[in-house]
Order: C-alpha cells, then structure tokens, then sequence
C-alpha cells in the first residue's frame, strides 16, 4: 500500500537545521524518493521552488529567520503538493495554507511517508 | 408693675362687677379698656417673640427679642438671657443677652454659674421671685448682692426662670430685676415661665440647626477628603476617570483619561470622540459590552486598542458600572475608570513570542537528537558503539548549548566553541589552536561548528594524529574577503587511507555543514594527516545576512 507509490519522487526539501535536513533525507532516500536540495535559506528555497523540477516539498516553516510561506505560495502556483514541517505545529501556519499538511517536530519517519502518501493522492 | 400684673387675675371679677352696678359705668369702662390694651401689648410682644424665632434668624437677634419682650412684660428695669452654646469644636460656652442695661453694667458681674441664688435656675429647678433680694432669707446675705459695688445693678425686685427644653436638659436662665423692691408678681412668674418656653424654642432651634451644620460640614470634609483621596489614587495608578449620561449620551473624562486617549486636558472629548478612537476592529466589541452593561447593570470590563490623533496605536483597559439603577433594571448612568496598559500588552506579547520561540527551539533540538540517534544508529556496529558515539555526539550538543546559554543565546565566540569541544574530548593539550580575528557565531552557527568540531576531535582520538602519543592537531582561521578560512590539520599520526565509505561525521562536515552555512567544508585524507578546510561566509556565520 504505502512506499511504493512514492519511489522516484523528487521532493524538495526546505530546512535550515543541518542535522534536521540530513534526517529528512535519509528517510526520503527510504521511500526511494530523490531529494531536491535541502534548500537551508529562503533564497535557495524560492529558486528550487520556482524553477527545480518537483513533486512534492516539505517546508520548515522557519527557514533561517524568515517565513516561508512566500515559497508555498509559489508551489502552489506550480500546483506542486507540500507539507510544513514545524517546531510550532499547526499554530505556525498562516493564511491560505492553514489546510497543508503539517508535521509537528520532531515526526516519525512513518508520519512523513503518511504525509507525503496523502500529498500524491489526495 | 404688680398692679399691672394683677390685672389679668382680676379682670374677670371687674367684669362681673360690672353688670351689677350701672354707677361704676365709666370707671369699668376704662378698666375694660386698660385691661385690653395690656393684653393687645402682651400678645404683641409674644407674636414679636414667636415670629422672630419663627424667621430663624441669627441667634443673638432672637435672644434679643426674647429678652427685651420678657423685660417689657414684667415691666422690669433689666434683663438678661444666659444661655449655653456648643460651638463647632463642640466646646460649652454660656453667652448673655442683656436688655435695658449697657453692657458695661454687667462687666463686674459674677459668672452666674458660681452665684448661690441662681443655683436653682441654672438648676432648672423653678422660677424664683423675691419682692427684695438683699433683704431675702433665702438666699441668705452672701455676695455678689451685698458685696456689690456702687453703681452696678443696685437689684431689689428678682425674678428669674430656668430655660429649660422639652428633654429636660437646662439650656440657660431668664433674669429680670427692678431696683425698687416688690414690682414683680406670680402673674410675672407665669409671664417669666411662658417667655422662657419661647426661650428654649428659640435656643433648641439654634442647637439643631448648628448640629445639622456641623454634620453637613463634617459630611462634606469627609467628602472632600475621599475625593482628594481618590484623585490621588488615580493619577498614582495613572487611571483617568469617567462617566456617561445614558440617556443624553453626555460623556465626562478627566484630564488622565483624555491623556490615555492621547487628548489635552483642554480637548473636548465626548462620547462620539471616545467611539472613534477606537480601533475599529475592536469598536463593535465596546459598543456591545458597553450596551450590556447599562442594559443589566452588569460590570463593564473591556481591553481595547485606540488610535491617538498622532496615529499611535495604544491599548486602554477601561472599567466601569452603573452608577444608578432604575426599576427597570438598566443604567441611568455609568462611571468608571480607564487605564493604558499598553506596557502590559507588549510584555504580554513579549511573553507569548518568546515561550513560542522556546517552544520552537525545544522541538528543533528533538529534531536534531533524534537525526544525531537515527544516523549514529546506521553506522554503528554495535549497541555499546552506538550508545559510546550517541551520548558523546549528545553532550557535544550540550556543551554548544551550554556555551550559548551562558551568552543568554546571542551567540558564542567561534574560539570557545573550539576549545569547549576540544576539552570535552580531552584534546587540548595536544592541539595547537592559532586564533586569527574573533569571529561571534550565530546560535545555529555555533552549534552546526561544534557539531563539525567534534566530529573531527572524535575522528583524530580514534583513528587520527591524537590516537598516537607523538601526533598534533593545528586549528587555524584567518578571515579573508569576507569568509572564514578554518583548517584542521593533523600531523605526526598514523598513516592515513582514505575511508571506503563516508560515516556521519565526514556527512555532517562535506554536506551538512557546508550547506547550512552556505559555504564548502572539504575534508582531506592525506597519507601525513587528515586535513579538513572551510570556507564558510561571514555573513552566515555572524548572522549579518539577518539584519
């Protein structure tokens, strides 16, 4: 059921915390997806985002001091899929994208292949 | 004067005199007519009397009138009124009145408090009337009367009435004399008692309408006083006050409330003023909790923001009741209290920011364990290799956050992160450290380096130039052009191949490091030593790019 729908994925990866983002990929490597990125400021963010041929993307919400949702704003334009990862939770999210997805910090590997699995299907 | 007296006795006896005898005709007549303007006088000097007190003028006037009206009934010589006063400070004093005398007569005269004679009126004993006082054996020959000097009151005839009011208390004495003896009667003494009622009248009237004075004197400085009271209060709190006609829409702000408004004491300000100073995001609100509070008298209790005139945006907690409540149930009035709590709500703000901030850092740093356990958990062999690597890479984090902590989190200098992993290690004495310029790393940047520090302290104890006895570690940086230049050397070690596969450390310095701070970390496997160069921008470093 679950994995094997997500096997290819590219998925950017929006996340400042060295240590964060390496654990973020080890377990995307998991799912077989290939990771865009990790994009560790906003800038980098928004050029992957804009231009980086994706599937998906998970976003901290804080990416080195600055709000992300500018960068989810542009995917959506994409129609590329994302869920927020956040030390805030839900709270963090604002605006528009109060419906995405978010993963609370820190997650389970299991609550991101979830998450990600609810992204490409539903 | 006792033939005038006894007229009033005898009149009725003349009169039925008269109808026997036609003779006395003309004789009766005019007795008739002496005896009706006697008492025409009598009733004219008692209505002055009664109408004087009755006009509630001041109490000497009415004192007065009673005096020289009790002299003109019994056709004294002199008169005198002692009566008792209690001042504001609620002293007793006796005063006099005194009729057909000067009042120089009187200057000798012995306080009549401490005169034998006039014990029994001071007394409220009775009327005491002597056809001749020097000569009474009642009252004996002591002074004041014999020892009396020339010249001052020669009192013969004495007639004298306690003032005596409706409780009983002795409110002072009537005194009437005549230096011929026997000119007073007991017609006089019934005249003495009646003019005495008026007297005490008069007197009760005054003592009431002094204590009613001295209460309302004493209401208004205790009013006086709690308002001082409560202005004082108000401006120490820097509270304004108002209140709210709920009828006309009349709105009173004192001068601190205009203020917490940004408005002039001179600045009108009405109801209207108070309405669109609000903001309007929170206007509706007042209005609402403010339409409640008058409809049920309930506690009016609101925090809201308001525009000053200059645009500032300040926060107001405004408090108030219903001052009157009407059958009905709803306010005739509200008063209350405002107050700028704008301080408060940006502490309150501060607070709530920085309890999401810890909040955040707190979950982060699980983040961050659980990545450090899930990757020593891949390349370990075995649970004692993961459980040594896992705590070691965890009290690495610990000592950063130490060091930060220390910094109240503003960052750390790149110098202690350096020689604070080193010693956890063990590593100090054996490792030459060459300081270049300070560098003051961001929070997140000091705890990516000391991660990337102990891994390669870490990496020369087990396997590098500090795994020998003989081997050294040089640490030198220099800034240039705006990066950070950091080369860990190692020299004097074992021989060095390069590993065949890539384990944590060597991730965390070539990727991770390089791609958090946005610069390049390249580890070197050469055969006299393991070399690891960063390049790293300041600007990511010292959090520049932030400001």
């Amino acid at each position: 059921m679950t994995g094997d729908c997500l096997v290819g994925l590219r998925v950017l990866v929006v996340e400042d915390e060295m240590l964060v983002s390496m654990l973020v990929e080890d377990m995307l490597a998991d799912f077989g997806c290939s990771v865009v990125g990790p994009a560790p400021d906003f800038d980098a963010a928004m050029a992957l985002a804009t231009s980086a041929e994706i599937d998906a993307a998970l976003l901290d919400v804080n990416v080195a001091g600055r709000p992300v949702f500018p960068v989810a704003d542009a995917l959506k334009a994409r129609g590329v899929p994302f869920a927020f990862a956040s030390g805030y939770g839900a709270a963090g999210v604002e605006g528009d994208h109060r419906g995405a997805p978010v993963l609370q910090k820190p997650f389970r590997q299991i609550d991101l292949e979830r998450a990600l699995t609810g992204l490409m299907t539903g | 004067m006792r033939s005038c007296s006894r007229v009033r006795g005898s009149r009725v006896s003349s009169l039925a005199d008269t109808i026997e005898t036609e003779a006395g005709a003309t004789a009766r007549e005019r007795a008739l007519v002496a005896a009706l303007a006697d008492e025409t006088r009598r009733s004219e000097v008692l209505i002055r009397i009664g109408e004087a007190i009755g006009a509630g003028g001041d109490i000497d006037t009415i004192v007065q009138t009673v005096v020289d009206g009790g002299v003109e009934l019994t056709r004294a010589e002199f008169g005198a009124f002692f009566y008792n006063v209690v001042d504001a400070e609620g002293e007793r004093r006796q005063l006099c009145a005194l009729s057909g005398a000067p009042r120089s007569a009187f200057e000798r005269f012995p306080m009549p408090r401490n005169t034998a004679v006039f014990d029994p009126t001071f007394a409220g004993e009775a009327v005491v009337r002597s056809d001749d006082i020097l000569a009474d054996p009642r009252y004996g020959q002591g002074p004041p009367f014999n020892g009396m000097p020339d010249g001052q009151l020669p009192v013969r005839s004495y007639l004298s009435a306690p003032v005596v009011s409706r409780s009983g208390e002795v409110l002072g004495g009537l005194f009437f004399g005549h230096t011929e003896p026997g000119r007073f009667s007991t017609a006089d003494e019934r005249v003495v008692a009646g003019v005495a009622g008026l007297g005490a009248a008069a007197v009760e009237a005054m003592h009431r309408r002094n204590e009613t004075l001295a209460a309302s004197e004493a209401q208004r400085s205790v009013e006086a006083r709690l308002a001082e009271r409560l202005s004082f209060a108000l401006d120490a709190g820097r509270m304004g006050s108002w209140a709210l006609d709920v009828d006309s829409r009349d709105y009173e702000a004192s001068d601190l409330c205009k203020a917490n408004y940004g408005r002039h004491p001179d600045e009108s300000f009405g109801f209207a003023d108070l309405v669109a100073s609000i903001h309007e995001a929170d206007r509706a609100r007042m209005t609402r909790a403010m339409e409640t509070a008058i409809r049920d008298g309930s506690d009016y209790d609101i925090e809201y923001r308001v525009i000053w005139p200059d645009g500032q945006v300040r926060w107001v907690h405004a408090r108030g009741r219903a001052d009157s409540i009407v059958p009905g149930g709803s306010a005739k009035r509200m008063a209350g209290i405002s107050l700028d709590i704008t301080d408060r709500r940006r502490a309150e703000e501060r607070q709530r920011l920085m309890l999401n901030e810890l909040n955040h850092r707190v979950k982060n740093t699980l983040a961050t364990v659980q990545s450090i356990a899930f990757q020593t958990l891949r390349t370990a062999r075995t649970p004692a290799e993961f459980r040594e690597a896992f705590e070691a890479r965890l009290l690495a984090l610990s000592e950063t956050h130490n060091l930060l902590t220390r910094e109240n989190w503003e960052g750390a200098a790149l110098r202690a992160i350096i020689d604070s992993e080193l010693e956890a290690l063990g590593g100090v004495g054996r490792t030459v450290v060459v300081p270049g310029a300070e560098v003051h790393l961001t929070p997140k940047a000091a705890v990516a380096i000391g991660m990337g520090i102990h891994e390669l302290a870490t990496n020369a104890m087990k396997y590098g130039a500090l795994s020998v006895a003989r081997g050294l570690v040089t640490v030198h940086w220099q800034v240039r052009d705006g990066m950070l230049e950091l080369d860990w050397t190692e020299s004097d070690g074992p021989r060095v191949e390069t590993p065949q596969r890539r384990g944590f450390g060597s991730r965390l310095l070539e990727k991770g490091l390089a791609a958090e701070l946005g610069g390049s970390v390249e580890l070197m496997y050469r055969e006299q030593g393991l070399t690891c160069a960063m390049r790293l921008p300041m600007a990511a470093l010292e959090g520049k790019e932030l400001a």
